[in-house]
């Protein structure tokens, strides 16, 4: 709807920047004419044809214009290849004067001859004055394009949150919270309520947090909690927890959504793939300007499904990236059954 | 009075299985357990008549129990994760109950069970279990002789030995007896990993240092250990296939 639009416009404007190029550079040579005693009438009709040629040529100055980018040209090319072009285009116009005067009227060709060199000036400015506005125009249509642009790459980043969303929140973990309260109701309905109430709290912040663009690691810190807090109803003594995270730390800023889903996988990997269960630590530091987040679990050295865990990672290294413009680190090491993740983000 | 073993490696599930089961007076629970090792021992102990068993447990899962026990009790696989269901009964399991559980659907299959106990068929449904796991196969289960579970992930097997009935599986420097058909295991391992080199051999490429002609027609793979198996014609054939 709008690219018709926008065409309709811009051939509107080409006849236009015809018409205004002729209709000044016909209106000028007749004032000069008129004004060396040439009958109005002779003097249109010697001005109009080579005014109307001028007319196209200041019109097809677009292209050069937009094979001569303003952003990605330098002046110098701009200015050379202009002056050069305004001076032929000038020189056509006068040209064309000087032969169509005589076929018009032999007898008038002497009052009908105005100054030649006026007139090349003339030319000149008249076809930049066409250049000018051909860039003005350009750059209107740079900047829609850049403005689209900007929208579809908004579009397509909410997708991909959304996408992300549904790849961090697990699915079981609902379906197995939910059986721990439909479990709670019956012997301890105080718990269950208060489960219940837990879960709510953890998905409403996980939509809030999903929803801003950077978050502070103190805000990630306390989602992380409310879901540690729901998987130790579920899996008792075999998950304990350390988090130790410093006051500066907890003030930088971060992606929503970074480590949730990286303690996710370390409650799958680390606890509810040991028959003992598991410790998670999660130690955040800030030093010299570098946030510095730390990740530990227990794994199997055995397992088999190591899938899943990769594309935990892969997403959580691909945000990080994309915020810090590839400044960030996200690694994962294991050694002596000990899996650890470290990021690494500078403020 | 039916007997039933619960295992789920979550407590509030235990729990939640516990209360509906008081409910029912036709039912006695003689175990819970925690997880699949406790699962083998308890029906070996108690033999059962029903076990509701939870699928996603660690280190051994539902399906590994099943394919663990030497008498089968009726089974009832209690998931959170419905693309099991299917698998379920596959593996002949009566019946699925999916998380978070409902006390009408509950009832509905200790029905089924109640009228199932008695009719049922106690052979071990081992073979059942693993012909129809998800492949390839990523780890085998094994009870020695002495009860005691060993899991191997098959990255760790060397070769796998045709021993009358069963299959010795060698790892580690040690022979693992499991009853099973080698034809059988062969179909579940990743075919760009092991080569049934010979009627009675599977192996694992990763182990084989090289191929020795040995006579005519007749040659014997050596392994980095040292282990010399013999290579039949075809065996050859599928092994230069693959290398």
């Amino acid at each position: 709807m709008s690219t018709t639009r926008r065409t309709l416009t811009r051939g509107a404007l080409a006849l236009y920047a015809i018409a205004a190029v002729a209709a000044t550079a016909t209106a000028s040579s007749v004032f000069f004419l008129w004004a060396r005693g040439a009958s109005a009438g002779l003097a249109i009709a010697a001005a109009l044809p080579p005014s109307l040629l001028l007319g196209f040529i200041a019109l097809a100055s677009r292209f050069l214009c937009s094979a001569l980018p303003l952003r990605s040209t330098s002046r110098m090319s701009i200015a050379v290849a202009h002056a050069g072009s305004a001076a032929a285009a000038s020189g056509l116009w006068v040209l064309t004067w000087k032969s169509w005067v005589p076929i018009l009227n032999r007898q008038a060709a002497a009052s009908l001859a105005p100054d030649y060199s006026v007139l090349f000036g003339l030319g000149v400015l008249l076809y930049l004055a066409a250049v000018a506005v051909h860039y003005l125009f350009l750059e209107i249509d740079a900047l829609r394009e850049a403005e689209d642009e900007v929208l579809r790459y908004r579009v397509l980043t909410r997708e991909a949150e959304l996408r992300a969303f549904k790849a961090q929140v697990d699915p079981h973990f609902l379906f197995n919270s939910l059986n721990a309260v439909a479990s709670l109701c019956g012997s301890r309905p105080l718990e269950a309520r208060e489960m219940a109430q837990r879960l709510a709290d953890f998905f409403r912040l996980i939509l809030r947090l999903g929803a801003l663009e950077r978050i502070t690691l103190g805000e990630e810190i306390d989602l992380v909690d409310r879901y540690l807090a729901i998987e130790k109803v579920r899996f008792g003594d075999r998950l304990t927890t350390h988090i130790n995270v410093d006051d500066e730390a907890s003030r930088c800023m971060v992606p929503p959504l970074l480590l949730q889903p990286l303690v996710e996988n370390a409650v799958r990997h680390g606890v509810a793939s040991m028959v003992e269960g598991g410790t998670i630590d999660i130690v955040a530091t800030l030093d010299n300007h570098m946030l510095r987040i730390l990740i530990d679990n227990p794994a199997d050295p055995d397992r088999v499904d190591a899938r899943g865990e990769g594309i935990g990672l892969e997403n959580a290294r691909g945000r990080l990236s994309a915020v810090s413009e590839g400044r960030a680190m996200l690694q994962a090491r294991e050694a002596e059954g000990q899996f650890r993740v470290v990021i690494e983000l500078p403020r | 009075m039916i007997r039933v073993v619960i295992v789920d490696d979550e407590l509030p599930a235990r729990e939640l299985l516990r209360e509906f089961l008081a409910a029912d007076e036709d039912c006695e629970i003689v175990a819970e357990c925690a997880n699949g090792f406790e699962a083998v021992k308890a029906v070996a102990q108690h033999d059962p008549d029903l076990l509701l068993l939870d699928i996603q447990m660690p280190k051994l899962d539902g399906f590994e129990v099943i394919e663990l026990l030497d008498r089968s009790p009726v089974v009832v696989f209690v998931t959170a994760h419905d693309e099991h269901a299917l698998r379920a009964f596959e593996v002949h399991a009566l019946d699925y109950l999916l998380k978070p559980l409902s006390q009408d659907r509950f009832r509905q299959v200790m029905e089924r069970v109640k009228r199932s106990v008695g009719h049922h068929d106690r052979q071990p449904l081992a073979g059942m279990a693993t012909s129809l796991r998800a492949r390839p196969l990523q780890r085998v289960v094994v009870r020695g002789d002495d009860g005691a579970i060993q899991v191997v992930p098959v990255s760790r097997m060397d070769y796998v030995e045709a021993s009358d009935d069963a299959i010795l599986i060698a790892t580690a420097g040690v022979k693992l007896r499991k009853q099973q058909p080698i034809g059988e295991l062969a179909a579940q391992l990743d075919p760009d990993r092991f080569v049934r080199i010979h009627r009675a051999y599977v192996v694992n490429i990763e182990r084989i240092e090289k191929i020795e002609l040995y006579a005519k027609d007749s040659r014997v793979a050596i392994l980095r250990d040292g282990t010399r198996l013999p290579v039949s014609r075809s065996g050859y054939q599928r092994l230069r296939e693959l290398l």
